[in-house]
């Protein structure tokens, strides 16, 4: 909020250092941000917290600076002289309902001349960032700067019945308001009527027909008290937010309301000319309520982690108008009606500690009392995951996880796809106005707009949630994502990215997250394409991954002509930790070491050709691994010669070269047999 | 045989010496080409000297001595530049500026090990890494932190909201109260995680990372909270970092202090990052507010505590420099790669 210093110190009766102020009021939670010079002197951006509707003005932010700089607060001198007519014989003032208006002045200046306002009051009033519009106007609002407290003038001679009545507004009741819109109103609004119609929306704006004119010569000033959550329901909902509803959304001072009035009269006068009627009109259907807290210097001392004399608790709170009364270790406190955040106990502890100075405070480390800390949730998980992506020479990138629903409605035949969508109700934006199920659309897009920027070769990772309805509680799930494009290798070899080098970085993620034990099945149709692609399922036969090359009308969708090799796996099936590797005997004897070319139709898959080997080989047969596949001219259509070398180890002793042929050519006959192949 | 053949044997020789170089396998092989003892051109021309005529031996015999010294001087020569050139090692020069063949390792988002330093230094201090759900309720979200329904707070949190009143959460901390409901102190976590707000400018995007902080126990003090931070952002930013604490005001705590670091750009001189004032806000925190303890079941007579919160996207753009927090979420790869 903008503060004119010279409006501030005007509130002191001894004006400090303005460096000093400035530093001072930072330290006890009022951030000077900016400091301006205008010709009307400097002025200041103040941070004032939402909690402190108090300091929303001059007074109330000299109170907490003569405070801080520890000199005194100016008496207020209202200056205010009253005329012989009975103001109550001219207006009267009703509550209908009482729970939202808890005060309401009225006061009534007679005979004004409605003109423009000096110059010193306009420039104080653009140094706030308000607009002057008339002497009375421009009153009301300095008095608002002033002290804080929102009021409105009515042009008595508009007032229809004399009356006015503080109520619900009726279904479909119209008002337009100063603005110039027109607006329709409900009972949840409160108004300010006269007898036959809605004047003023209460605590947000004034109405366009009792508006203040060149012509006004009797003004009714309102300065009351509004309910804070009324004010806010109806300034969100009528989308109005004005100066008076800032504060009273945040609670206002009710005994405020009379010395407000009085400065505005007297001001209108100075100003305007004119005489103050007799009196206030002053409805109030409750009295004040006292509120009284007791706060213990020692408890006080020892929640501060600093000793702090009992002097200077009462110096401070004396200051902030909590009439302090010392009793031994006790303090009792009178909360001032203005301070509407100070609740309890603990609320005064803050005032006392921060006019002492955090900087006061000394640093001292608490006791480790808990046990040691460990992560909880799913973040181990996922960082293994990220880990084993990172090792894996993939990038990670962050996507939002809202999509358009378009690209959700495509997810639908996703094979990783979870329930139903979950739609946002109030989207930044069309195009992210669905929460997303998969990582795919988010990922994809990310790949287009790398390649449009030039990048050849994508190795692409995102970690994150995808999200669905569910019956249950549970609509979130962890998720990897996986794009590759263009070239794997270093500038001496460089190949294509191919199916190939998508499982083996899948295949390193998979070990570490761990997700152990999936058999790779073709699949992935429609979102992959047919001939390249694979579903990931565990034994008991649930689809926990899907990877291989992306479906050309997929790829077109987000405007991709590159091959993209994209893989998700859904990491909440993944094991609780990688399992502790098992030490196994290292061998005492020589190994010996065969290579066995089989040759073999194409339908017969590598897994199942290495499965039948494991079966029927011996005992001795200790590893088998891929060596070599072919496919070439030499071999008839829809034929590959698969090289697979063979360890043969005993335990206990070595192996002859005769002993592992005799049983090589066993393992050859019955492989023939078994599954038909041949021998290169 | 004549004193041409020996002057075309000189020549060749001449020539052969010279592309032997200083490989000493050539030079060798040049060697036994012409001064072999057994098949060596010097000794076939040698063996000529009989078959020829008695008048013409004289003069030949003298030309081939000195074809003779010219080889064996040649051959010595080639040999010594040999031996150097070994000594100097002048194996066929491998370009060492050529870039490595390197195995590919990729890079986590700056956002990532951001968090992983914050977490390190936390778990160092004893404070467990918690987690919680990014669909919440409005209880979690905000009533169990003081901030009712009506609350002006809730301006400041502009919320995605969904079907079933959930939302998306705006703030990490609805895990403080999660955590609170299902343990009793003492309690020491911090909550890392993405956060959801309807807001998108320079430094704003609709969704980025918090870290939350919480400590439960008895005897509590402003002070612990004041060395807790110190420390924290000491090891997050370096020893030399100036950090200040101002009075601010969040619902759930009280009192609540608003936690600044000395600009790390201009080492608090003032400078447009930090607006001139020398001071980066950086952290927000407090002393946990009892109203937030009764809504939990914490017992607030017997415990108090501290809180914090802190953004790593905005650590994330000061430690690294990157100007614009939507950049971070575009999927550029190039920004990612920057941290290999």
């Amino acid at each position: 909020m903008r503060f004119s210093l010279d409006w501030l110190l005007e509130h002191l009766e001894a004006a400090p250092e303005a460096d000093t102020l400035a530093q001072r009021l930072t330290e006890c939670g009022f951030n000077v941000e900016l400091r301006e010079a205008t010709v009307g002197g400097e002025v200041w951006d103040v941070e004032v917290t939402t909690n402190r509707p108090d300091v929303m003005n001059h007074r109330g932010l000299a109170r907490e600076a003569a405070v801080a700089t520890a000199v005194s607060l100016r008496e207020l001198e209202l200056g205010l002289e009253e005329d012989a007519e009975d103001a109550s014989a001219l207006a009267s003032v009703t509550i209908d309902d009482p729970a939202l208006c808890s005060r309401y002045v009225a006061r009534i200046v007679r005979d004004v001349k409605v003109g423009d306002s000096p110059q010193w009051l306009k420039e104080r009033l653009a140094q706030c960032g308000v607009r002057p519009v008339n002497a009375i106007v421009d009153a009301t609002n300095y008095v608002l700067l002033d002290l804080g407290q929102p009021l409105h003038a009515f042009d008595l001679g508009h007032l229809r019945g004399a009356r006015i009545i503080v109520r619900r507004a009726r279904a479909g009741e119209a008002l337009t308001t100063l603005d110039g819109e027109r607006r329709v109103l409900d009972p949840s609004v409160l108004v300010i009527a006269d007898s036959e119609r809605a004047m003023a929306l209460a605590g947000i704006m004034g109405g366009a027909e009792t508006e203040i004119q060149p012509t006004t010569t009797s003004v009714l000033l309102e300065s009351a008290h509004f309910d804070p959550v009324c004010v806010r329901r109806a300034s969100r909902r009528l989308g109005l937010h004005t100066e008076a509803s800032h504060r009273f959304e945040r609670g206002g001072d009710p005994e405020m309301a009379a010395t407000a009035a009085d400065a505005a009269a007297a001001l209108i006068v100075k100003l305007a000319g004119g005489r103050v009627c007799r009196g206030r009109i002053d409805v109030r259907p409750e009295g004040l309520r006292e509120r009284h807290l007791t706060l213990a210097v020692s408890a006080l001392s020892a929640f501060a982690g600093l000793e702090i004399a009992t002097s200077e608790v009462v110096r401070i709170l004396d200051g902030l108008e909590f009439r302090p009364r010392p009793e031994g270790d006790l303090v009792r406190c009178t909360v001032p009606p203005f301070r509407v955040d100070v609740e309890r106990a603990a609320d005064l502890y803050e005032e006392v500690i921060r006019h002492v100075g955090y900087d006061k405070v000394p640093s001292q480390l608490p006791v480790l009392t808990s046990a040691p800390g460990t992560r909880r949730g799913s973040w181990p998980l996922v960082d293994r995951a990220r880990d084993a992506a990172v090792a894996a020479g993939l990038h990670e990138v962050m996507t939002y996880p809202f999509i358009d629903a378009s690209d959700d409605e495509l997810v639908a035949t996703h094979p990783l796809c979870p329930g139903s969508p979950l739609p946002l109700e109030n989207p930044l934006a069309l195009t992210q106005n669905t929460m997303r199920r998969s990582l795919l659309p988010g990922l994809l897009a990310a790949a287009r707009d790398n390649l449009n920027r030039g990048e050849r070769s994508l190795t692409l990772f995102e970690q994150g949630r995808v999200f669905h309805q569910g019956s249950g509680t549970r609509v979130e799930a962890e998720r990897l994502g996986i794009v590759l494009s263009g070239f794997a290798g270093s500038w001496a070899s460089t190949t294509r990215i191919d199916f190939g080098h998508l499982k083996g970085i899948v295949e390193a993620v998979l070990e570490r997250v761990p997700l152990l034990d999936l058999a790779w099945q073709r699949g992935g149709a429609p979102w992959f394409d047919e001939s390249e692609a694979a579903l990931l399922s565990t034994a008991d036969g649930a689809t926990v991954g899907v990877a291989g090359l992306l479906a050309s009308e997929r790829a077109a969708h987000w405007s991709v002509r590159q091959s993209l090799y994209v893989a998700e796996l859904d990491l909440g099936a993944a094991e609780a930790e990688p399992p502790l590797p098992r030490y196994a005997e290292l061998a005492r004897f020589p190994v010996v070491v065969v290579d066995m070319t089989v040759e073999h139709p194409l339908a017969l898959s590598f897994a199942e050709l290495r499965r039948t080997i494991c079966t029927l080989a011996c005992e001795w047969v200790a590893q088998v691994e891929l060596q070599a596949r072919y496919t070439g001219e030499a071999l008839a259509e829809g034929t590959v010669r698969t090289t697979l070398r063979l360890v043969y180890r005993h335990r206990d002793r070595s192996l002859t070269q005769e002993e592992v042929n005799a049983e090589q050519e066993r393992l050859r006959e019955r492989l023939a047999e078994r599954l038909g192949v041949r021998f290169g | 045989m004549s004193l041409q053949r020996l002057e075309e044997v000189q020549a060749a020789f001449e020539k052969d010496l010279e592309a032997a170089g200083s490989d000493p396998a050539a030079v060798e092989a040049v060697r036994v080409a012409y001064a072999g003892r057994r098949s060596g051109l010097l000794q076939e021309l040698t063996g000529a000297l009989r078959s020829l005529p008695s008048e013409a031996r004289r003069e030949y015999g003298q030309a081939l001595n000195r074809l003779k010294a010219t080889v064996e001087t040649g051959l010595d020569e080639a040999r010594q530049r040999a031996e150097a050139a070994r000594a100097q090692g002048t194996r066929p020069q491998v370009d060492v500026t050529l870039p490595g063949l390197r195995v590919p390792r990729g890079a986590e988002h700056p956002v990532h090990i951001v968090r992983r330093r914050i977490e390190g230094i936390f778990l160092r201090m004893g404070y467990s890494v918690e987690d919680g759900p990014e669909v919440e309720d409005d209880w979690h979200n905000f009533e169990a932190l003081n901030i009712p329904p009506d609350h002006p707070a809730r301006d400041d949190q502009d919320t995605f909201y969904l079907p079933g009143g959930m939302l998306l959460r705006t703030h990490t901390s609805p895990v403080q109260a999660r955590v609170m409901e299902s343990r009793q102190p003492p309690i020491r976590i911090i909550v890392p995680g993405r956060v959801y707000r309807r807001d998108s400018d320079l430094r704003h995007a609709p969704m980025f990372h918090q870290v939350e902080g919480l400590l439960v126990d008895e005897g509590i003090t402003f002070g612990h909270l004041k060395a807790t931070l110190e420390t924290f952002l000491h090891a997050l930013f370096s020893d030399r970092v100036g950090v200040r604490f101002r009075p601010s005001y969040f619902p759930f705590t009280e009192p609540s202090a608003e936690v600044d670091i000395s600009c790390v750009f201009c080492q608090g001189s003032g400078c447009g990052v930090c607006s001139r004032s020398g001071w980066i806000e950086i952290l927000g925190s407090g002393m946990v507010d009892p109203r937030v303890f009764e809504q939990v079941g914490v017992d607030a007579e017997r415990y108090n505590g501290f809180a914090f919160g802190l953004g790593i996207d905005r650590v994330a753009m000061l430690l690294y420099g990157i100007p614009d927090l939507r950049q971070m979420f575009a999927g550029d790869q190039r920004l990612t790669r920057q941290f290999a």
